[in-house]
């Protein structure tokens, strides 16, 4: 048996309206695009997604410098974002960290079940968003892109005191059984 | 110990130039405070009396006011009167009036702001083993209030430069804003400005050490204990490099705190200088222990879920020399799993074995169990773990997944 080659993640996350918007500035949200309503290939390509209304591409956050990654959002990424992660290859990351770093995102396999995932993104909140606090809300299998995904549902607060932010992923592991 | 400091003053001082960086080093101590000749400076009741003073205190009470509210405070209140009682019992003629907060921070940190509420940081309560290492660490914190620490340091930095001051105050407004978890308390309520206008020298921590020593002797604590705890986080810091194949940062001409290893050597003198012969001294192991119980595990959580790996299996080795239980052999799988090298699933599954072998496993250890056998080929054990793990866990935010592995 070989194990899945790819995976695709859809990973969004809205926060609470009264955040304070100190330090926006400081991220340099320069590169916003508008993303128009139809057929759109996120990510590495391999997805193709049609958004409901239009959205703006923007620099990423959360999932730096992985080509496999792009971040949309509606009404700025302190208030809204989606994240589409595809291909994500195994043995990789997700996001470019120092080999150095004390704290490091878990590395990705593509044998992981939907738990381990669930905990790879929970690191990845809490090392690179400043989350103190992270809670599964639900985790159950959901089919997704034609395939056996999950859903995780998940709020974090993080050491920005912005309330709880409240996230959702699609998770879903392509497998290629030969 | 206000550990937030070092880092907060070398981007103050880079920033500064080297002139104030030369000025600001100029106190350091060389000879060893000893703890006979530190007596606090305030009694009871104290009030600022100078304008200058008086402004700090404003600004302070705005500041505690933002502390107070916030949402990363944990306000359980067994945890919250523990610490009240002992900083009422560390904190000299002051002990009546510190206010202290718990925040919910995974590191090891403590700080004394200047009206005398303290700060400490919930990764602190995981480091500490016993109540006099606790006492200790708030001892320390007590004892820049007391020596009015923070007053003395701000009329220093006025006095040297206005150039450094706007320098530090950029600094903290930059790591403010950054938006950036930097591992400290300055995001919170945006404090970074103020606080990094109160950086203590070498000297006044060295002064706060042994106050500290004095004030837990006196309290009827284990002196020894405050130098275990700078002997553990030096091994902590030590395990984390090495893991990542770095050395250890080791004290500066740029530090403004002693570094870890002298203050360790002075704080063993102190120890002994402290006690008093004919009188026992305790340790308050089991109450510590029984208090934090309850939080032990979201503490492990926090920190071994930050996947330092160096870091978190020497903290949980540490605390095992009380004794192995399921909830560490638990986190100790955990770490293995996040570090996630060749073998370490191995390694992983043989922790999560070893903790639901113990009474006290979590019922996390069950479904980690289960999905390491499953993994490893060994269905029928690993449903008799889920079916274990949905028993103690019945309502787990996986349990449909977890469903639809029994089949």
């Amino acid at each position: 048996m070989k194990l899945a080659r790819k995976f695709a993640l859809l990973a969004g996350l809205s926060l609470l309206p009264a955040c304070s918007t100190i330090g926006a500035g400081d991220y340099g949200y320069s590169s916003y695009a508008l993303v128009e309503v139809r057929p759109r290939a996120v990510g590495d390509g391999s997805l193709t997604v049609t958004p409901p209304r239009p959205y703006n591409r923007h620099r990423s956050i959360l999932w730096q410098d992985v080509g496999d990654v792009e971040d949309w959002t509606q009404n700025g990424p302190y208030l809204d974002g989606i994240s589409f992660v595809s291909g994500l290859k195994s043995g990789r990351y997700l996001v470019r960290q120092s080999k150095r770093a004390d704290q490091q995102v878990p590395k990705f396999r593509s044998d992981m079940t939907p738990p381990e995932i669930a905990a790879m993104l929970e690191s990845l909140y809490r090392v690179r968003g400043g989350a103190v606090e992270f809670r599964t809300l639900s985790l159950q299998p959901r089919p997704f892109l034609g395939t056996n995904g999950f859903q995780l549902d998940y709020e974090h607060l993080d050491s920005d005191e912005c309330g709880a932010r409240a996230g959702r992923s699609a998770p879903s592991s392509t497998a290629s059984f030969t | 110990m206000c550990r937030c400091c070092p880092g907060l003053n070398r981007r103050s001082l880079l920033a500064g130039g080297a002139a104030a960086a030369a000025a600001l080093t100029t106190g350091r101590a060389e000879a060893r405070i000893l703890p006979k000749d530190m007596v606090p400076l305030i009694g009871p009741g104290f009030r600022p009396v100078d304008k200058d003073e008086q402004g700090i205190w404003q600004l302070m009470d705005r500041a505690e006011e933002e502390i107070a509210g916030s949402n990363l405070l944990i306000t359980d209140p067994r945890l919250t009167l523990y610490l009240k009682e002992i900083i009422g019992r560390v904190g000299g003629p002051a002990a009546k009036d510190f206010r202290i907060y718990l925040a919910h921070i995974p590191d090891f940190n403590a700080m004394m702001f200047p009206t005398g509420f303290a700060v400490v940081f919930s990764g602190l309560l995981l480091r500490m083993r016993n109540e006099a290492q606790l006492a200790g660490v708030i001892a320390h914190e007590s004892g820049h209030f007391l020596r009015r620490h923070q007053i003395r340091s701000w009329r220093d930095q006025r006095r040297k430069t206005d150039i450094f001051s706007i320098a530090a105050m950029a600094a903290g407004v930059g790591g403010a804003g950054a938006g950036v978890y930097l591992g400290d308390y300055v995001q919170l309520a945006q404090l970074g400005t103020l606080l990094s206008l109160f950086q203590y020298s070498r000297e006044m921590e060295a002064e706060a050490d042994a106050m500290g020593a004095r004030l837990i002797a006196e309290a009827g604590y284990e002196p020894t204990e405050m130098s275990a705890i700078w002997q553990q986080l030096i091994g902590e810091e030590t395990a984390s490099a090495r893991y990542r194949r770095k050395h250890r940062r080791r004290g500066s001409l740029f530090d403004t705190h002693p570094s870890e290893p002298a203050r360790m050597a002075d704080l063993k003198i102190d120890a002994e200088e402290v006690r008093q012969t004919g009188r026992t001294y305790e340790v308050g192991k089991e109450r510590y222990l029984a208090t934090i119980a309850g939080i032990r595990p979201t503490l492990l959580d926090d920190q071994v879920k930050l996947n330092d790996p160096g870091a978190s299996q020497y903290l949980i080795e540490t605390l095992a020399q009380d004794g192995w239980n399921g909830l560490l052999r638990y986190y100790e799988g955990e770490v293995w799993r996040l570090r996630n090298r060749r073998g370490d699933d191995v390694r992983a599954g043989q922790s999560y074995a070893a903790a639901v072998g113990y009474p006290d496993a979590p019922a996390d250890a069950w479904r980690w169990h289960g999905i390491s056998l499953m993994k490893a080929g060994r269905g029928a054990e690993a449903k008799s773990a889920f079916a274990r793990y949905l028993t103690m866990k019945p309502d787990a935010a996986d349990a449909a997944w977890v469903r639809q592995m029994i089949g």
